[in-house]
């Protein structure tokens, strides 16, 4: 069964292998730099430096983020995976395998994307490690003595990191489908469910507030500690959001209708997708609140204080958010991938019903411009919880400033995120002729 | 009086050099139904699909609602079939996730003409009341009713259909093809119908039968006994 179904499906783990592949990097990247900072042939005086200047715990600090980021995206991913499997699942269940079986081969799917994701992973890591130790010397953050140095337990760790994130991603999504009746799944599969779960819902809503709550209470305590504790804020928010995901694309819906009859079949169909397409609504959340957070804090104090950041600060500003962002980009185009060719027969049938090509295209662009909007207004208000706080604490203001030309890169970012994931592979399958698709 | 489908000297030859269709010409007028049937590799599938556009045919000039398919670019080809055709396949080919009302608007959704009210085509179809349910949910007969549904909002010229009742227990199928009797005989659409069931033929008035790819039969439908004697005849491999 797991042969057939990564025969089935190649596309559908390509999502979670190219995530925990980079998950295994970022992992690899923290753990050499704290290797070669902990391993550098340094004075006294100079370890103490680098002590007191807080960047020999940043290697610690980037590698319990990495471990937080890759458990959110590579769950996600994988479980996206798991659900386009569902029908499978329902199949070999009808034919007499238990809960049970089905778990372990969802697991054993879930453990054998892990290994070769990881072999890669891990020296493209080391290659990013290396870069980044030698950025660190080049902008005279650390003493030249330091040298690259590789962490002796990097692929052990990193192979820990994914799998554990890659069965547990797999073994939540594998829950629903393993337990339901056969029967009831063969018809569910068909139909996929449309009412959002309470459960579900209370969840979001809790890690939503919680997030919120946060936020306020680390308002009055010290810069430090508040910048800790914001990244807790937002992963907390983004997770919320995200299992909110269905419900908001479905209240986002009803705008595309605004946009005549392309964008009210856009918008019927965004509402049964909603489930499928919020899968990626978490990355990319993730992507543009941890941006747009970073970004906007160092452009506010530099508006605000009048002095700009030592440009050491700003590399190591830019290169760990950029690391960041790029990973959970890459997770959201994964699953806008993964979601757009699930539906190829759709987009076949809907050329058989009389879309044109161009004409179904544009479907699929109403509803690219929908997930892009939600994602923005999510993030944006993700960030604003996130930051506001962090920067009434540090500079006694509520007032955030971001240049205008950063703001226009972001939303084109975005956008060209989305259609990337969307628009592009949707004409590429839109050339066959639909009769061969459809049949 | 113009034919709504118009084939004239069609062949369509597959790149692996199979030739699916020899030299097939066919008019069929107005309001008629027309069955289509042969064996297995026969042809039926490639002649109705070059018959609908949905194809190009290697050779030869293909006439629908009175444009040349066979010289139309992409978009102004599913456009005409858009607005002049309608398609009922085995396999429904409906949007599983939407519901029964979203699916036969459709077309009108994709710019098509809404020659009839929604509602009235379901009612017509026997889908009243059903209009909000996911299609996901219905059974297949219901499904193959949302099909033709779909077909008739439009208005259509024609009416293409790919073994209707292939998935369809025998009663389920008759109403389906009464549907299709019924469209042919007040709306004066065309039917097309590609089928190897000789009861689902006997609601058609003309019988085509291919052999290879070619014509080798063409007259008024008998009564199903005859046709499937006929059918046994030309489905039987030469010595």
């Amino acid at each position: 069964m797991i042969r057939q179904a990564l025969r089935r499906n190649p596309w559908s783990f390509l999502g979670p292998a190219a995530t925990q592949c980079l998950a295994a990097a970022l992992v690899t990247a923290g753990l050499c730099l704290m290797a070669s900072l902990d391993g550098a042939p340094l004075g006294r005086e100079q370890r103490q430096a680098l002590t007191d200047s807080g960047i020999a715990d940043l290697g610690l600090l980037f590698l319990m983020s990495s471990i937080y980021l890759s458990m959110l995206i590579v769950g996600v991913t994988m479980s996206s995976a798991i659900r386009h499997q569902a029908r499978d699942i329902a199949l070999v269940r009808a034919v007499g395998a238990t809960p049970g079986r089905v778990r372990r081969a969802v697991a054993a799917q879930a453990a054998l994307v892990a290994v070769p994701a990881t072999i890669v992973g891990v020296p493209l890591g080391m290659l990013c490690g290396r870069a980044w130790v030698s950025g660190f010397v080049s902008h005279g953050l650390v003493p030249a003595e330091v040298s690259f140095r590789v962490h002796g337990g990097a692929l052990p760790i990193a192979l820990a990191v994914t799998m554990g994130t890659s069965l547990l991603g797999a073994m939540i999504a594998a829950i629903r489908p393993s337990r339901v009746r056969p029967a009831v799944a063969l018809a569910d599969s068909a139909a996929p469910r449309l009412r959002i779960g309470v459960a579900r819902t209370t969840a979001g809503l809790v890690l939503v507030t919680g997030g919120t709550v946060l936020s306020v209470l680390i308002a009055d305590l010290d810069a430090g500690t508040a910048d800790q504790a914001g990244l807790f804020v937002m992963l907390a928010m983004c997770t919320g959001a995200g299992l909110l995901g269905p419900a908001l694309l479905r209240v986002a819906a009803p705008a595309a209708r605004l946009l005549g009859n392309t964008g009210r079949l856009a918008a019927d169909t965004l509402a049964v997708h909603a489930r499928g397409l919020s899968g990626a609504l978490v990355p990319l959340t993730l992507a543009i609140a941890f941006a747009a957070v970073n970004l906007t804090r160092t452009a506010t104090t530099t508006h605000v204080t009048g002095v700009a950041a030592p440009a050491a600060d700003r590399w190591l500003e830019f290169s760990g958010t950029g690391a960041y962002t790029a990973f959970a980009a890459i997770a959201a185009l994964n699953t806008l991938i993964t979601t757009i060719l699930a539906r190829r027969r759709d987009l076949a049938v809907t050329r058989l019903a009389g879309g044109t090509r161009g004409r179904t295209l544009a479907v699929v662009v109403c509803e690219a411009l929908l997930v892009t909007g939600t994602a923005l207004v999510v993030a944006t208000v993700v960030a604003a919880v996130t930051l506001l706080p962090l920067l009434h604490t540090a500079l006694g203001t509520w007032r955030p400033w971001m240049p205008g030309s950063w703001l226009a890169a972001g939303l084109a970012g975005t956008a060209v995120l989305v259609f990337a994931g969307t628009v592009l592979p949707a004409a590429i399958t839109l050339r066959r002729p639909p009769i061969e698709v459809a049949g | 009086m113009e034919s709504v489908v118009s084939l004239t000297a069609v062949s369509r030859r597959y790149p692996r050099g199979v030739l699916a269709l020899r030299d097939v010409s066919l008019d069929v007028p107005a309001g008629q139904f027309v069955a289509v049937m042969g064996a297995t590799g026969s042809g039926k599938s490639t002649l109705l699909h070059c018959a609908a556009g949905l194809d190009r045919p290697t050779s030869g000039r293909v006439r629908l609602a009175g444009r040349d398919v066979t010289r139309l670019r992409e978009a102004a080809l599913t456009r005409l079939r858009r607005d002049r055709v309608g398609f009922v396949f085995q396999s429904y080919n409906l949007l599983s996730e939407l519901t029964v009302r979203q699916n036969v608007a459709l077309p009108a959704r994709l710019g098509g003409p809404r020659a009839r009210p929604v509602d009235e085509v379901l009612e017509s179809v026997g889908l009243g009341g059903l209009g909000r349910r996911p299609v996901g949910e219905l059974s297949g007969g219901q499904r193959q009713r949302v099909a033709v549904a779909r077909a008739l909002v439009t208005g259509p010229a024609v009416i293409f259909a790919d073994e209707p009742t292939g998935a369809l227990d025998p009663t389920t199928g008759a109403q389906i093809l009464g549907l299709l009797r019924t469209a042919a005989d007040l709306d004066r659409v065309s039917v097309l119908m590609v089928t190897h069931d000789p009861v689902a033929a006997a609601w058609s008035d003309r019988l085509v039968l291919l052999r290879d790819g070619a014509v080798v039969a063409d007259g008024p439908t008998p009564q199903a006994e005859a046709i499937a004697e006929r059918l046994r005849g030309v489905s039987r491999v030469p010595a």
